[in-house]
């Protein structure tokens, strides 16, 4: 009894306790070499029914230098067991590198995953050549604010491996505005194959900032083959501690407008080579270069004794990496004048100096007199004072308010031409006549050709024959058949020979198709108009038939 | 006998009603300028415009010593009748004793005054529209043209020909404007701190170019160009009456 007792204590025990998740992984290879690729392998097992794990990128926290994505879960239906598979790199450290322990999240439940230990080592033997790998290409100084820094990921492949695409970019950069600015151009020649991605960074604070950039890209093996296309993905994880300063105050120019980089004074445009003193004319200066063209703002011009300067709206042209400024200048002073300086002061981040630009002037010659010089030239004090012109005595007519020309009539307001409709109502009138013109034309051309009409009518008659004859072969009326294509034949030549169908003889019907069998012809008319004779004609067979439709047909299709 | 007198005495009745003067025409003939010009546009923005009241309008605002409404007045009258003598005469003094300069019209401008654009616009689309008609109709009646047709067309293009003329010389005429305030400086540049050339007085007619930051690009009748603020000119095509420069805008 007491045997009894325990074993039943023991079996319960067994019932309420819970089976233990079991978690194990698998890296391949056991032991990397620094940067060399390797695949992670999770597999759970559980007293229930999984299903798919949500969140896992989240979860899961790679030591920093490790790339590591998931690559994908195997899920069976019904199974209390998961696998899960990620592509990782190493990093370039050597030695012991945790990957910290991290949830699975179930549906049902949630499965800790232990710490992951990934051993990278010097000792093993690994061609960095031979496998597609990603570089991040960004400059390695201390960048300014407001600058703009031009970074790629260049993912190049390898001599067994080769990048056919990427995805999947994702970035993290604390105190810059970042923009991609090509995604997936082929790398340069002499780079060899691959991708690259390029992007534009600009710092907006100062201070450090942690920058990071991941990504996958898709790698295909080198053996090249219709039965060898199997790609897989491989992550890339990029982290970089960046330094950001303002641009020194020291030895920094007055008239420096927020120019970072290296820039080229392309050259100064002008709308027009000879204006009129006071006549506007538009000047462009074009800056070309590498930096942040978008940011500059536009160096000032003053006004002065020669010209007067206008506020003017530019344009930024993307495609060509240059910035325009735009003014609009009116000339005060007549004679050859030269265009103000544009004048900029720029930084460069490399040498980390400030130098100076000057768009060169242009020579403009401007037309006409100015008003002063004018005064100076005609009056001549010397000359004696003409005597002042006695003007005809004129004076203002007795007003006539209430009279009015039948023919002077309308407001000052807006002429007719202004006014709504008016060009709109001749054009509709303009339209109608010359559609009613072309609308005679053709009718009378139609009237002048009423062979015209007669062949549509006749072309009309014989389908409907046609159409009849078919259906009497169907329901076997050799004499109806014989009626309806007789009818059709008629009407088609009759059309032809401008006479009356009726009229129409076996004759006439060669007389338009030459080649047509008479002895047929005459059976078919024999047949037609059996009611007027004693002796009916043989119905035809199904050949015959055929070719009594096909005569048709080729009647209707003559031009 | 009696009734047709009586019917005699109502149309002379009529016809002198018709031909004593008006009430504002009797404040300009004793001098109440003012009254007049009141009277006068009560009337144009009653009755509409007609060029004599916009000619005896001018009259009355000149008397008063507003050059730049009185020039605005004749012009906008010759706009509606190029030959209106109280206009003309108007102009006529105004460029002789009223020391108000104007530019002299082109020939092809003399040759618009002929008639008003309208007309000229009129005329062409009739001409147009008869040479249309001259070639249409011989071909929906399915008749060839006749000599007569053949004449009509030659006369229609001939005067569509003589219309082009009359229609640009319009276009040129309605690019003008007045100046309207008293001391406006012809300036050098459209800022605010354009350099003045010269002074156009108030009355003087420019021709209007284009307008640019404010300020309006005009020739002179002696040949200056220079820039004036917008608001110192009224164009000369516009509303009937001048419009009133002095009145604030409303908030």
């Amino acid at each position: 009894m007491r045997r009894l007792l325990s074993c039943c204590v023991l079996l319960c025990l067994g019932l309420l306790a819970r089976a233990e998740d079991r978690v194990h992984w698998e890296i391949t290879p056991r032991v990397t070499a620094p940067g060399q690729p390797f695949r992670l392998q999770i597999m759970v097992e559980s007293d229930i029914v999984l299903g798919g794990a949500q969140f896992i990128s989240r979860e899961i926290k790679p030591p920093r230098g490790m790339a590591l994505r998931l690559s994908g879960q195997v899920i069976r239906a019904g199974s209390n067991e998961a696998t899960f598979n990620f592509s990782g790199v190493a990093p370039e450290q050597v030695g012991e590198h945790v990957i910290p322990s991290f949830n699975l999240r179930f549906a049902r439940k949630v499965v800790v995953v232990p710490e992951i230990r990934l051993q990278v080592s010097d000792k093993v033997s690994f061609r960095r050549e031979a496998q597609a790998r990603a570089e991040l290409v960004l400059p390695d100084r201390v960048f300014y604010v407001g600058e703009l820094i031009r970074g790629a990921i260049r993912m190049r492949g390898g001599e067994n491996e080769a990048v056919v695409a990427s995805y999947g970019l994702e970035s993290l950069a604390e105190g810059f505005s970042m923009a991609v600015s090509a995604e997936r151009q082929p790398l340069p020649d002499e780079l060899g194959q691959g991708l690259q991605t390029t992007f534009d960074l600009t710092p907006i604070r100062e201070g450090a900032g942690e920058f990071s950039l991941n990504g996958i890209m898709l790698v295909q093996s080198g053996e090249a083959g219709a039965f060898n296309q199997s790609g897989r993905d491989r992550p890339f994880a990029f982290r970089r501690r960046l330094m950001v300063a303002h641009v020194p105050e020291r030895g920094r120019p007055a008239e420096w407008n927020g120019a970072i980089g290296r820039f080229v004074a392309e050259g100064l445009q002008l709308s027009k080579d000879k204006p009129e003193v006071g006549e506007p004319v538009r000047l462009r200066a074009i800056l070309t270069g590498e930096g942040n063209l978008d940011r500059i703002l536009p160096p000032e011009i003053r006004s002065d004794e020669t010209w007067d300067v206008l506020p003017a709206t530019e344009r930024r042209r993307h495609a060509e990496d240059q910035r325009m400024f735009v003014y609009t200048l009116v000339p005060r002073l007549p004679g050859k004048l030269r265009t103000p300086a544009v004048r900029l002061a720029t930084f460069d981040p490399a040498t980390k100096t400030f130098s100076r630009l000057e768009f060169a002037p242009l020579e403009v010659t401007v037309t006409g007199n100015a008003p002063a010089q004018v005064d100076l030239v005609t009056a001549d004090p010397s000359a004696p004072v003409a005597a002042a012109q006695p003007k005809p005595v004129t004076g203002l007519a007795t007003p006539e308010p209430r009279r009015a020309a039948p023919l002077f009539r309308g407001s000052p307001t807006a002429s007719l031409g202004e006014a709504t409709g008016f060009w709109s109502a001749n054009a509709a009138a303009l339209g109608l006549v010359i559609m009613a013109t072309t609308l005679a034309g053709v009718l009378g051309y139609l009237a002048a050709h009423p062979e015209i009409r007669r062949r549509r009518r006749a072309r009309a008659l014989m389908r409907a024959a046609l159409a009849e004859a078919e259906a009497c072969r169907r329901r076997s009326d050799a004499r109806g058949f014989a009626v309806a294509v007789v009818r059709g034949l008629q009407s088609g030549v009759a059309a032809r020979l401008d006479a009356e169908e009726q009229a129409m003889t076996q004759s006439d019907i060669v007389r338009v198709l030459p080649d047509a069998d008479r002895p047929r012809l005459d059976i078919l008319f024999t047949l037609a108009h059996s009611d007027r004779f004693a002796r009916p004609g043989a119905p035809p067979d199904a050949a015959t038939a055929d070719a009594d439709l096909a005569l048709l047909r080729r009647l209707l299709t003559l031009p | 006998m009696k009734s047709f007198a009586l019917l005699i005495f109502c149309w002379l009745t009529a016809l002198a009603a018709a031909d004593a003067p008006s009430v504002a025409e009797t404040a300009y003939a004793r001098g109440d300028f003012a009254g007049a010009v009141e009277l006068w546009s009560g009337e144009i923005r009653a009755e509409g415009v007609t060029a004599g009241r916009l000619a005896a309008l001018g009259n009355a605002e000149w008397r008063l010593g507003r050059k730049g409404r009185a020039m605005i007045c004749w012009e906008r009258a010759l706009l509606i009748d190029p030959r209106d003598p109280v206009a003309n005469a108007g102009i006529k003094h105004g460029l002789d004793a009223g020391g108000v300069d104007r530019p002299k019209p082109t020939a092809v401008e003399e040759y618009a005054m002929f008639l008003t654009a309208d007309l000229w616009l009129l005329l062409a689309v009739a001409a147009f529209w008869v040479t249309v008609l001259c070639v249409a109709v011989p071909r929906l009646r399915g008749r060839p043209a006749s000599e007569a047709n053949q004449w009509t067309r030659v006369v229609a293009l001939t005067v569509l020909a003589l219309c082009f003329p009359g229609l640009w010389g319009s276009r040129s005429l309605d690019a003008r404007a007045v100046i309207r305030k008293p001391e406006v400086s012809l300036r050098l540049t459209p800022t605010q701190f354009g350099e003045p050339l010269r002074g156009v007085a108030e009355g003087d007619v420019v021709r209007t170019e284009r307008p640019l930051n404010g300020h309006m690009r005009v020739h002179t009748a002696d040949g200056k160009t220079g820039w004036v603020r917008a608001g110192e000119i009224e164009a000369v095509r516009g509303p009937g009456l001048p419009a009133d420069l002095d009145q604030k805008a409303a908030p």
